[in-house]
Formats: C-alpha cells, sequence, structure tokens
C-alpha cells in the first residue's frame, strides 16, 4: 500500500554499469550466504543420520539421507496434542493482542486526550518488562488464583508480552492512514467507526499481519513460562517445552531435536513467506512514524 | 477485502484449533471420586524403561484396586525449576523422583514430607549410603532411595585385544594410564574424555584424599586449591591427553556414546547404560563392549565414583500422601528393586541386593566402584554450585593450558561464593 | 535543504514538520478532545497491563525487599528486609562487572546491527527484483529460525572437535585452529555470541530500515544529485534525515532487545566461561533460579529497568517532543 516501489533509475551503458555492480552483487550473495547458512545446517542435520551429525569430518552436503528424525519426532508421544496447543495458545494471544492493540492504537493515533502522553510512555515501559524475573511473581499470582495448569494463562502472559510491541506498530501504522479518507466516509453517513472498519482498517491490514507475525514468532518460542506454570496437566504442555524431551542422560537426540525445529519453523515460515511483501511494506509504514 | 479475508482467516483457523484441540483435555478432572485417590507420580525419563513401567502399573493396580496410578515423566531440562513450582503448587504431584544432590535444597525449603519414622519400615539400615545421605538434611530422612548408578570405563574388547592389553590387568592408575597410552595410537583414541566430565574429576580428587568443598567453622568452602584436589587434576589432564576428546565441552556435546559408536575410540567412562546407546547407535559393536572398574591408586582399592541416583520425595503439599506412601514403599521394596536393578543395569538401593546384577558384567564392575561411591557435599548450596558448574570452567581453563594453582584458587572462591550465597 | 525538507512531508499526518513549514492546522481539525471514546478504547490495553504486568511487577518490587527464597515460595511468610537486597547487590564488585559487561555487550551489538543492517538496507534497495528477492527472504528466513535451534547451531559451528569453523580454518592453512576451543576462552565466546545476536537482530532492523528507504520519494535524490552533492552527501542530508524517525525507534528497540537477551546466552554458555558473559538477566536468572534467591534475582531486575530506561530517557525525551507536535 503506502510503500512505494524503490525506483531505481534505469540507465542505457549496461556494460560499465554490470561492472559497477558487481561488488553490490557480491554483498548480496554474501548476505543471503550468512543468513541461510545456520537455517540451512539446521535443515541438513535433520537429514542427516545420526552418525553424521557431529562428525570430525563435517561435511557440507550429508552424503547419505535419512527421514528417520522426522519420523521420531511425529511419532513420539503427544506431538499432535502439542502442536495443536502451541497452536491454540499462540494464535489465541495474538489475536487477543491485536484487538486490543487496534483500540489503544486507534486512540493513542486519532484522539487527543489527557493521559495520552503518561499511555505511550507507560507502553515504551512495558516492552521493557524484564519477564525472566516476573515467572515468580506470575507463578504466584496464578497459584492463588487457582489459574496454574490451565493453557489460558500462558495466552494471557503471551499477550502482555506481545501487547507493547503491537501498539507501537499499530499506531504508527494508523497515523499513516490519511484521516480525510475517513471523514470522507462520515460524510457520506458512516458513524465515526463504521468510517474506520470500512476505510481505513483495510489500509491496515498489511500492518495487522506484520505485528502478528511478531507476536506469532515470540510465543510461539516461549520456553520458560510454559515450563512454570504447566505443571501436573502434561497434556498441556507445549511444543518447545515438549522439544526438550529429546534429551536423556546420555545426551541429546540433535537429529530429532533438529527435525522437529525444522517442524517447529515451518509454519512461522510459510507465513512469513506467503506475506512477506505485506510484511516489509507493513512495517516500514507503521515504523516511520515512530 | 484484504481484511475480511484476515478476519475470515483467522475466525476459521481459530474454530479449527478449538475443535481440534479442546477434545480429550479434560481428563485431568475426576480427581479423587469415586473412593479411588488419583496418584500422580513424576519418574524422570530413561529412569525405567516402558517395559518396566507397564509391568510395574499393571502390578500396582492389581494389588491396590483403590490407586489409580498415574506416571507421568518429566524432562531433564528445566526440571530444577519444573520442581520448584511443583512444590510451591496447591496441588503437588504425590510422589517425585529427585536427583539425589537435589533433595537438600527441596528439604530445606520445607516442601517434603519427612519420613523418618518410616525408616525401619521401608528396611533403612541396608541403604546405600551414597542415596540415604543425600536424602537426609538435618537428621531426618526426606529422600527415600531409589537407584544408583555410579560410572565405569566402558572399553572396546576387539582394541584391546589388537594392542594386546588386558582390561583385568588394569588396576591401578599408572597402569591405566600406560594402557591407555598404548591404546592410543594413530587415528585411534586411548580413551575419548571430554574437557568437563567433571564428576569424573571429582572420583580422582577423592582418591587423594581431596574434595570439591570441605566445611570449616560451619563454612562451606571450595576446596579445589587443597594438595589432594591439584592430584587428582593433574591426573585428569594427563588422562584427558590420551584421545581427542574436546577440552571445552561436557561429555553431552556430543553425546560421548555417539563419538564412541563412530568407532576407533578404546575407552569411555560412563554408566553401564550408556554402552546400550552406543550399540545401538552401531550395532556392529555388539558384544565388543566390556566394562571394568575405574583404577585406583593402589590395586587393592578401586578408585572413587561419584554415586549417582535418585531418591523419591513425597512434597508436602501432596493431597494423597498415605497412597504415595504405599507407592513408595512398593517400587523401593525388594521385589521391584532386583527387578529395576536388572532391567535398567542398576546398583539396587539396598546393600543386601547387590547379589541380584552379579551376573550383569556392565553391573558387577559398577559395584566394585559403587564400595568406594561418594556424594557431593550434602548442603543446599551445592545445587546452587551445580547450576553455574564453575568446575567445568576450570577443568578447560586448566586443560587448555591455564594455571593450575591460579585457576583452583579462583574457583574455589566461586564455588564459596556459590555455596554461601543461596543457603 | 529546507525547500527538500518541506518537500519531504507529503502526508499529513506524517512525520515531524520541518521548523518553517506552516502549521498543520488543517488535518487536526478531525480529531476529537475529551468524550469517553479513547478511554474506553484503551481501557483494555490499560487493565490488561494492570493486571499482567504491573501487578506481577509490583509483586516482583515487594520481593526485593523481602526475603524471599525458595522456603518463602513454598510455604509464604517472607520478612521484609528494607534495602538489604540492594545493598548486597550494590557492593558486590561482581554486580558492576556484570553491568559494565552489560552496557559492553549492548553497544558493541547495537552499533554492529544498526551498521550492518543499513548497510544491507541501502544494498537491498539498489539490487534488482530477483537479487532483492532472494536477499529479503534469506532474511526473513534468519528471523523466524527458531531461537534455540539457532543458538544450537551457532554452538555447532564452533565447536572445537567438530566444529565447520574449525575445520574451514585449518583447511585454509590456519593450523592454530586445530581444535581451538571457543567457548573456553572469554573473549572468543563474547565474540560468538555477539556474532549470535547480531546475525538473529539484523534481519528484523534491515528489513525494516529497508521498507523506510522505499518511501523516500526517488525525486529527491535526483534534485540532490543535480545540485551537484555525492552519493555520500545525499545519504547523508536526504536520506537519513527521511528516515531518522524509523532509525530512531529500530535503535530504541535494538537497545531494548540487547539490553534484555538471554535465551541465547543461557542455551549457549550459561554465563560462562566464568563470567565472561554473564549480562544482567542472566545473572538475574542465576541468582533467582540456581541460587534460589528470588528476592537478589528480582533486585538485579529492577535495577536493570532503570539502566535501561536511562539508557532510553534521551530517546523518550524525542519522541514526546514529536508527540507535542502532532
Amino acid at each position: 500500500m503506502s510503500a512505494v516501489r524503490p525506483n531505481i533509475p534505469v540507465t542505457k551503458r549496461s556494460s560499465a554499469r554490470r561492472l559497477r555492480r558487481l561488488p553490490l552483487h557480491a554483498g548480496a550473495a554474501l548476505t543471503v550466504l550468512v543468513c541461510l547458512f545456520p537455517v540451512y545446517w539446521m535443515a541438513a542435520t535433520a537429514f542427516k543420520p545420526s552418525r553424521d551429525i557431529q562428525s570430525a569430518t563435517p561435511r557440507l552436503v550429508p552424503h547419505t539421507w535419512t527421514l528417520e528424525h522426522f519420523r521420531t519426532a511425529v511419532h513420539t508421544a503427544g506431538f499432535a496434542r502439542f502442536w495443536c496447543n502451541s497452536l491454540l495458545v499462540t494464535t489465541g494471544a495474538v489475536l487477543l493482542s491485536l484487538v486490543v492493540a487496534l483500540g489503544a492504537a486507534f486512540a493513542v493515533a486519532r484522539m487527543r486526550w489527557r493521559g495520552r502522553r503518561q499511555f505511550v510512555l507507560a507502553v515504551f515501559v512495558a516492552q521493557m518488562a524484564p519477564w525472566e524475573s516476573l515467572i515468580i511473581p506470575v507463578y504466584i499470582i496464578a497459584r492463588d488464583t487457582d489459574m496454574l495448569d490451565r493453557l489460558v494463562t500462558l495466552t494471557l502472559v503471551y499477550f502482555m508480552v506481545t501487547l507493547p510491541f503491537t501498539t507501537i506498530v499499530l499506531r504508527g501504522f494508523i497515523a499513516t492512514v490519511p484521516p480525510e479518507l475517513e471523514e470522507a466516509a462520515r460524510v457520506d453517513g458512516c458513524t465515526r467507526f463504521g468510517a474506520f472498519r470500512r476505510i481505513a482498517l483495510p489500509l491496515l491490514a498489511p500492518g495487522l499481519m506484520a505485528t502478528s507475525l511478531f507476536g506469532f514468532i515470540t510465543a510461539w518460542n516461549e520456553f520458560a513460562y510454559a515450563n512454570f506454570l504447566i505443571i501436573k496437566n502434561q497434556d498441556n504442555r507445549t511444543l518447545p517445552v515438549w522439544l526438550s524431551s529429546f534429551k536423556n542422560t546420555f545426551g541429546t537426540d540433535w537429529g530429532a531435536t533438529m527435525a522437529a525445529s525444522t517442524l517447529f519453523a515451518l509454519p512461522a515460515l510459510a507465513v512469513f513467506l506467503l506475506l512477506q511483501r505485506h510484511v516489509t511494506s507493513g512495517l516500514a509504514a507503521g515504523a516511520v512514524k515512530g | 477485502m484484504k481484511f475480511r479475508m484476515l478476519t475470515g482467516a483467522s475466525v476459521l483457523t481459530a474454530a479449527l484449533i478449538v475443535s481440534g484441540c479442546s477434545s480429550g483435555s479434560d481428563d485431568a478432572a475426576g480427581d479423587g471420586a469415586g473412593g479411588t485417590s488419583e496418584l500422580t507420580v513424576w519418574l524422570m525419563r530413561d529412569s525405567v524403561s516402558a517395559a518396566f513401567q507397564k509391568e510395574f502399573a499393571t502390578a500396582f493396580a492389581a494389588d491396590h484396586p483403590d490407586i489409580h496410578l498415574k506416571i507421568q515423566i518429566q524432562e531433564w531440562d528445566g526440571i530444577g525449576q519444573k520442581v520448584t513450582a511443583a512444590l510451591a503448587g496447591n496441588d503437588a504431584p504425590d510422589v517425585i523422583e529427585v536427583g539425589n544432590t537435589q533433595v537438600a535444597q527441596y528439604a530445606q525449603s520445607g516442601g517434603l514430607l519427612d519420613l523418618s519414622d518410616r525408616r525401619s519400615d521401608l528396611g533403612g539400615d541396608t541403604w546405600l549410603k551414597g542415596l540415604a545421605e543425600p536424602g537426609a538434611w538435618e537428621g531426618k530422612q526426606y529422600g527415600i532411595p531409589y537407584y544408583a548408578a555410579n560410572r565405569v570405563v566402558v572399553y572396546r574388547k576387539d582394541l584391546f585385544q589388537r594392542a594386546g592389553v588386558d582390561p583385568a590387568a588394569v588396576k591401578t592408575r599408572d597402569q591405566w594410564l600406560a594402557a591407555t597410552e598404548k591404546l592410543n595410537k594413530g587415528d585411534q583414541q586411548g580413551i575419548y574424555l571430554t574437557g568437563q566430565t567433571w564428576y569424573a574429576l571429582a572420583g580422582f580428587i577423592w582418591d587423594e584424599g581431596g574434595d570439591l568443598a570441605v566445611q570449616r567453622d560451619g563454612r562451606w568452602q571450595g576446596a579445589l586449591d587443597t594438595p589432594g584436589a591439584l592430584a587428582g587434576m593433574e591426573f585428569y589432564r594427563r588422562l584427558q591427553a590420551l584421545g581427542k576428546g574436546p577440552k571445552d565441552a561436557d561429555e553431552a556435546n556430543p553425546p560421548q556414546a555417539e563419538v564412541m559408536a563412530k568407532g576407533k575410540v578404546a575407552q569411555i567412562i560412563a554408566t553401564p547404560g550408556g554402552a546400550n546407546v552406543v550399540t545401538e547407535q552401531n550395532p556392529r559393536l555388539k558384544g565388543k563392549l566390556g566394562f571394568f572398574p575405574i583404577p585406583g591408586k593402589s590395586a587393592d582399592k578401586p578408585g572413587a565414583v561419584f554415586t549417582g541416583g535418585s531418591d523419591l520425595v513425597i512434597p508436602a503439599a501432596s493431597r494423597h500422601q498415605d497412597a504415595a506412601y504405599t507407592f513408595v514403599k512398593e517400587l523401593t521394596g525388594d521385589t521391584w528393586q532386583k527387578k529395576l536393578a536388572l532391567a535398567m543395569s542398576y546398583v539396587p538401593n539396598k546393600t543386601s541386593l547387590a547379589s541380584a546384577v552379579a551376573s550383569d558384567p556392565g553391573a558387577a564392575a559398577m559395584a566394585v566402584g559403587a564400595a568406594q561411591g561418594h556424594a557431593t557435599p550434602n548442603t543446599p548450596g551445592w545445587a546452587a554450585v551445580e547450576a553455574e558448574n564453575p568446575i567445568k570452567d576450570y577443568m578447560t581453563a586448566v586443560l587448555t593450558g591455564g594455571d593450575l594453582e591460579r585457576e583452583a584458587t579462583k574457583t574455589s572462591e566461586e564455588i564459596t561464593r556459590a555455596m554461601n550465597d543461596a543457603s | 535543504m529546507s525547500a527538500i525538507r518541506e518537500r519531504a512531508v507529503p502526508r499529513p499526518a506524517g512525520r515531524r514538520p520541518g521548523r518553517t513549514s506552516p502549521p498543520p492546522a488543517a488535518p487536526r481539525a478531525s480529531r476529537d478532545r475529551g468524550g469517553p471514546w479513547p478511554y474506553l478504547l484503551v481501557a483494555p490495553a490499560v487493565l490488561g497491563m494492570l493486571y499482567l504486568l504491573v501487578y506481577p511487577l509490583i509483586r516482583a518490587v515487594l520481593i526485593s525487599f523481602q526475603d524471599f527464597r525458595l522456603r518463602q515460595l513454598i510455604s509464604g511468610h517472607a520478612k521484609f528486609v528494607g534495602f538489604a537486597n540492594y545493598r548486597t547487590l550494590l557492593t558486590d564488585p561482581r554486580f558492576w562487572t556484570v553491568v559494565r559487561r552489560t552496557f559492553v555487550f549492548m553497544a558493541v551489538n547495537v552499533v554492529l546491527i544498526m551498521v550492518i543492517a543499513l548497510l544491507v538496507a541501502l544494498m537491498t534497495e539498489r539490487l534488482g527484483r530477483i537479487w532483492r528477492t532472494a536477499v529479503l527472504s534469506s532474511l526473513v528466513l534468519a528471523w523466524a529460525m527458531p531461537v534455540v535451534a539457532a543458538t544450537t547451531v551457532f554452538q555447532w559451528l564452533f565447536h572445537s572437535e567438530f566444529g565447520v569453523v574449525n575445520w574451514a580454518l585449518t583447511s585454509l592453512g590456519f593450523d592454530s585452529f586445530a581444535h581451538y576451543p571457543w567457548f573456553a576462552h572469554g573473549t572468543a565466546a563474547f565474540a560468538i555470541l555477539v556474532l549470535l545476536v547480531v546475525w538473529q537482530s539484523v534481519p528484523f532492523a534491515a528489513i525494516t530500515l529497508y521498507s523506510a528507504l522505499t518511501t523516500v520519494p526517488a525525486e529527491l535524490h535526483e534534485s540532490a544529485r543535480l545540485d551537484g552533492a555525492g552519493a555520500l552527501r545525499v545519504l547523508g542530508s536526504v536520506t537519513f534525515p527521511m528516515i531518522r524517525p524509523i532509525v530512531m525507534l529500530v535503535l530504541c528497540l535494538e537497545v531494548i532487545w540487547t539490553f534484555k537477551a538471554f535465551t541465547q546466552i543461557w542455551v549457549m554458555t550459561r554465563g560462562g566461561p566464568g563470567d565472561a558473559t554473564t549480562i544482567l538477566p542472566v545473572y538475574a536468572v542465576q541468582t533467582a533460579l540456581a541460587g534460589q534467591r528470588y528476592d537478589l534475582g528480582s533486585a538485579a531486575s529492577m535495577v536493570t529497568v532503570v539502566l535501561m530506561s536511562g539508557v532510553l530517557v534521551l530517546y523518550f525525551r524525542q519522541m514526546f517532543r514529536q508527540e507535542d507536535e502532532l
């Protein structure tokens, strides 16, 4: 939407140009290589037989391929259930934080009210919250309100972890949508929020996607709270906790861990690649506003 | 349009998830209804095999129809936090398997049930010291010995034969070094000993009469800088050099059993159970692995070893303490201990049961060492030391050329700090 | 210059207007003052923050003033000890070393992240379609890799016996790197962690900055070039001022994120060797969970938040100036 396609002036003298662009392409190749190597290593490990995983003569390309680790990962008891739990908790947290943040962001970006400044400051401070240390108080509160062992508790925690970032970015997005558009709709007889819903919200779709993906990744990977707040009801464990089940007294089944990690990263990757254009333009639009 | 699609998609996903996931997750309810109590037991991953667990559960259900037993397997990652969370909760699991060195800190916190008066009922007189002592705190028994295991040398019979080394003749440290040197040729490693295998170091230190930490004037102090401890580290350095074990990693990175499975490793220091992992990874080594106790300073006394193992504890917050006790009594009783030791290559929890595993070569080698079993300092502060583990850094520093005495002094101070910060 | 600045503000609800631009009165007319609506809209967020963040935070502050260990967690009855925990903490020389290290870690990381991200963003903007998609996709892939998996892979790459890095270095003839134990040396371990954090953080920063660059109208560059400005000058006086707000936001977020880096360090080194990679969050968790000193851990976190706010105060001030002009 608002992102302008980069406008590279095309010149005709192309051979000299190509030479000049060589360092540029070298840089691009280097970036791709550096970014992808660890990702590749994760995926390649998942396909290597255990004996080749950490070997004194590493190979860049596995010489034998195996699906064994994926089989181990998928057949480990509870794979589907924990996958579901993670999805449930993560989606719940992300949707909740989107809805709540949208309201707050709208109020901040479009309305003048006493306390607005303090609210914005509070959101920024919330972004700095020391979650590692809040685990004990959160545990105590959950225990005293009988909320331990419940997925809802995790959902609420993840909602809170992602809310500040979501609000900050959405506020920027809303500010980039010219209010005149909505005013025009209001002149045509829409209510204030009707105008917002019909006009601004569709324009905000990329922003919503960008922020929800960020929240998704954060919540999807979280281990400490999932380990600490789900105690006796083991059916409520989430994927990151389940991932640690490949560790035993004799070491870690790294092949299965990497296979599981690959499977685990898949949803995030798929969504990301699918929406990549929206995400990048979305983030830009949102962040320009600060 | 885009937005409508987005809402539609998310509502759809949400609906799918709710319908797909919610079924069957309500089995936690119904606790204690209808006269039977549901007993939740936490055992650690791989502490019992699936077959043993099934056999035990079936027999237990038959003997105690009023108790509905639910065994949950716990993962090693983050277990300290998890047990903490469980003990502090309102509805704790009823029995928890806890590493023997971890009992003290939980006992000190008041989260465990005092079982001192049940000692004789459970046959406490013949309990293994390495399990019973760490299970006690200030004269009261909180942890009930469950099983023990200690490290032995797992070796390749074929490589020993080819090098002309007789494993039965390796009785002293000097013989061990000589034999290992002979085995360490070309691309063959005499021993694969990682730089941070700290409980092996602990054994060498105990052999020399040293210790990891000592209590002076009621205060715990790191003792790596004492002469005995320094001599132990010196021996570790000589042994470690006879192979290609990484100096900056422990035996889990990569798993040493996997390294041995890849071949050309003559020895590792591991629990006998580790041998099964080796043959699992490389079936060609089946029948080629042997065991002998870690050699001591002289031939008449095998090397000291760290008694690893677990105790069973009953949280104070358990709602079914009587049923929990019934469970503990069964599992730590003679009948099941013999079966467990055979199934898992463990040392049973009582010295009187040692004969039960005499037929198993791994367990037999282990039993010899178990007579020289030691435990880490029995204080809540020790758990803090293990959590940070400055000993591992110390070993790496010395092995990579650091000054032995200076590093030892520095690390002893760190241990002192960690132990006293926590208590 | 000011002419360019004025043209640089095409959207009414957009950026901070230049000093010479006319008062942007028109768009502001649409803003409501008062009424219950804004309060109703922020109410869920405020209530959520109060219960899920402020309340636990207050409990954490309380804990930092109590004698609170495992025993108190299990059986309650914690005693107040005033500032004793803070005194213990602030008089511990180890704590101050950790604070200093945290700032070094943050500064090194943030500088590297911002410079590399800016370079990558500028490069991406100049690339053709295919290359651009390739670069952006790889950035996205790196970003989406689970933290624990990424950390483990980095640990493997630098393994002293089985690591690809040592293997590659020895193959290239640097024989001193045979079996080089990276994690045994404080500086090396620190450097690897910086590398990991930078690797994980650059994608977000680069993608965001790139998207910001795409909003800079190309005519601006051209007119500046026609005025005879060199590439660097164009960057410094045209491009940068335009994307300044976004650069500041990214900077602010990266400061927060690197200050709070925890999982990577915990998984990779647990703060070791020695204390070489212990930064504040690691220190807080070490004391809280390993030493069971929840009181000291809480106190350490509170100090962390205060220190972090100190760093960001400048940013907030600038942000509020911007807000006021809105």
